[in-house]
């Protein structure tokens, strides 16, 4: 039971960010300062989830950005997902307990979900986006400092519900 | 789970391969994830609808606040606009009939007018990667449907990406993707006005034709998509690009602060150049 209520509570908890992140924290509105919540959910998940679903969370947190991002699916679908499976098979090997390296693998996470995006947007020769690596490195540190406390919270209700 | 935990770097560059394909399969096949797409903007309408009454309660409280401050100097400007504007409205009224009458004269045929609906912008884009989208809370129980212009009371804003049960995605005239066929208003000079991201640049204009900073851009209606005569900005420099002109174009809508727009229920048959 408890396994079925944290699922619903990170599928809620997928939706609340994505709402947030189109609406009060909308990089349209914040640039490069806007926090990525759908990122740090996925490296929240790689890291602490416990649940078998972890891995299609990341899937349709993906497809959750492409559609309302008006970027073709995959885009981040598939970026997203890189991102969770690097992230978990190399949360065995780093000691994550500490804030500061969770904020280090939040910033990892997000340097690498650009490089993936952005090696695919220069091979097919795509000029129609235009981010910079200062805009890149911003978001990254913005991730980290948000994604901290975030951690820390989610963790708390998560743990009621993984008990 | 265990097989993918310990490949995880072999699957990510399967991944990215699969991607790489993706980006370019989907550029064809678009329309058909429009279902899903679909139903994801419909998940999210309410809780994006939510967070806009709430947000939209609290800056309007404010904003009352704010305005009863300079309510008398406020009165006394509004009562002088009202005088001036009574002088405009009868000159106007004598112009229309003027132009009525020559008109007729002309035997000029009407434009079509198209059914409109207004909506509120309730999101934006998530992500820094396309930031030139915006949510607006009218879907296709509005009788909204993909491709369909976008414009504000002061000009064009874009046109409709994505539909959803109650809310679409709207692609501003901003972004790169985005291409509308237009013409000087002052001399009807063609070209086709794109994005650039933070503003738009009018291209194919060809070398001697007369453009000067400060002239009204509007769409010329050619590509069947946007109605003509709308207006879209005005251009503020002039670049020469091997044998055309090129003009930066500032679009008269503020698009960063956009709160409402009207939607042109208006289908076109043709498919646009860029999609």
């Amino acid at each position: 039971m408890n396994k079925y209520l944290s699922i619903i509570f990170l599928v809620l908890l997928s939706v609340i960010f994505i709402t947030i992140q189109t609406t009060l924290l909308s990089p349209g509105n914040l640039g490069y300062f806007s926090p990525d919540l759908n990122l740090i959910l996925i490296v929240f998940l790689a890291i602490f989830s416990e649940i078998r679903g972890g891995f299609f969370l990341a899937l349709g947190n993906g497809y959750l950005m492409d559609v309302l991002s008006g970027n073709l699916p995959g885009t981040f679908m598939i970026s997203r997902l890189s991102t969770y499976l690097l992230v978990r098979s190399g949360s065995n090997h780093v000691y994550l307990r500490k804030a500061l390296v969770q904020g280090l693998v939040i910033f990892v996470a997000t340097i690498f979900t650009w490089i993936f995006v952005l090696t695919i947007i220069t091979i097919k020769k795509d000029s129609s986006f235009d981010i910079t690596a200062k805009s890149i490195l911003i978001q990254g540190i913005v991730n980290a400092v948000v994604g901290i406390p975030i951690f820390w919270m989610i963790q708390k209700v998560n743990a009621r519900f993984q008990k | 789970m265990k097989f993918l935990k310990n490949r995880a770097v072999l699957i990510t560059i399967v991944l990215f391969f699969v991607s790489l394909q993706l980006f370019s399969l989907n550029i064809r096949e678009k329309r058909s994830q429009n279902f899903i797409s679909g139903i994801v903007l419909t998940l999210t309408y309410y809780p994006q609808k939510l967070v806009y009454i709430v947000s939209d309660k609290v800056l309007n409280t404010w904003q009352d606040y704010m305005d009863l401050v300079d309510v008398r100097q406020e009165n006394i400007r509004l009562k002088k606009e009202v005088s001036s504007l009574r002088q405009d409205k009868f000159e106007l009224a004598e112009q229309r009939v003027q132009n009525y009458r020559l008109k007729k004269l002309l035997d000029f045929k009407e434009s079509p007018s198209y059914p409109i609906v207004s909506a509120n912008v309730i999101g934006g884009s998530p992500s820094l990667l396309r930031t030139e989208v915006v949510i607006v809370d009218r879907g296709t129980r509005d009788g909204v449907s993909q491709g369909m212009p976008v414009a504000s009371s002061e000009g064009i804003v874009g046109r409709v990406l994505t539909v959803g049960d109650k809310s679409s995605e709207v692609l501003l005239i901003t972004d790169p993707v985005s291409a509308v066929d237009a013409f000087i208003h002052r001399t009807r000079v063609r070209g086709i006005v794109k994005g650039t991201g933070s503003g738009c640049t009018m291209e194919y204009i060809e070398q001697n034709s007369d453009v000067s900073i400060g002239d009204k851009v509007i769409s010329s209606g050619k590509e069947g998509f946007f109605p003509k005569g709308v207006i879209i900005g005005t251009v503020s420099n002039l670049e020469t690009k091997g044998s055309f002109i090129s003009a930066q174009v500032s679009p008269f809508v503020d698009l960063d602060s956009l709160e409402e727009v009207v939607i042109i229920l208006k289908t076109n048959n043709n498919i646009v150049l860029n999609e």
